[in-house]
């Protein structure tokens, strides 16, 4: 990484996608049937936070927007209103972390912060689980296996 | 001429700080000729303006991603041979094997080091230089 001046510049920018992600949330929020596709531009912003700030070693930010992401993307295909409810309200704790933590990066983790994780991470569990993911060395496996 | 000198890199990425990091790493590598663009729309019109040997692409980017892109790259003829490195937090199984049945030449998932992305960008670049 760079210099302080540049490192702000990419937390402005993660916090541009927090600002859409809670736009897109407020409308799911008042009309939860009707646009429950927008989850999937939540998720889409969760994960642009979450691959840059893994890139800039913002851990606790990765984790959360992380979890944000699959949730999102469990709320795509919430079959009822309820579902949709709880999604939504995990959503804006993750997305409210998310905007504090950018505000106050380099901030000691707190106990508040890993419950809310935990929360998240039983919230994600009672919709299914997150999508299964593979490591580099699968990767590498997998490009050899092609030949 | 060197590999530095010959190669003509194109990073596409929608986050301006990811762009950034990785023309920075290229540059610090020696490579001279390295051009960014925002998504996959951008890329297209740079690569039919220009002769690219390798693009280094993220997924999620509108308009065009980079899925869409790279089968873009595979199915012209004149821009088949290029090299294409996805470079993304992307690591659902599904995608992957997806990008890898799309003729990506490798992957690499975020957080990326320095140290990957460089191996990963000579091997690419040296296997295109001489081919089996």
């Amino acid at each position: 990484m760079s210099t302080p001046a540049k490192i702000k510049e990419f937390i402005q920018e993660l916090s541009g996608f927090a600002s859409t992600a809670e736009s897109v949330l407020t409308a799911i929020e008042a009309d939860m049937e009707g646009q429950k596709h927008q989850f999937s531009v939540f998720s889409e912003k969760m994960f642009a936070i979450r691959g840059t700030a893994q890139q800039l070693n913002l851990e606790e930010i990765a984790k959360i927007a992380g979890l944000g992401e699959e949730i999102a993307i469990k709320g795509t295909t919430a079959q009822s209103r309820s579902q949709i409810r709880k999604c939504v309200g995990s959503l804006w704790d993750a997305l409210t972390t998310v905007k504090y933590l950018l505000e106050h990066t380099g901030e000691e983790t707190n106990e508040e912060r890993g419950i809310l994780i935990n929360r998240l991470e039983s919230t994600l569990r009672a919709f299914g689980g997150a999508r299964p993911t593979v490591t580099a060395d699968e990767i590498e496996q997998l490009l050899k296996q092609r030949g | 001429m060197s590999l530095h000198d010959e190669s003509n890199i194109l990073v596409v990425d929608d986050v301006n700080s990811m762009r950034t990091q990785i023309k920075a790493l290229l540059i610090g590598f020696g490579f001279r000729n390295v051009d960014t663009v925002a998504n996959g729309e951008e890329a297209k019109a740079a690569l039919t303006s220009k002769a690219y040997h390798l693009v280094l692409a993220d997924w999620h980017m509108e308009p065009t991603n980079g899925m869409e892109l790279l089968k873009f790259v595979r199915a012209e003829p004149s821009l088949k041979p290029i090299a294409f490195l996805m470079i993304t937090a992307e690591s659902t199984k599904e995608r992957v094997i997806e990008a890898i049945k799309s003729g990506v030449d490798d992957y690499l998932v975020k957080p990326l080091t320095r140290a990957q992305i460089e191996t990963k960008v000579y091997t690419i670049l040296l296997k295109k230089r001489t081919p089996a």
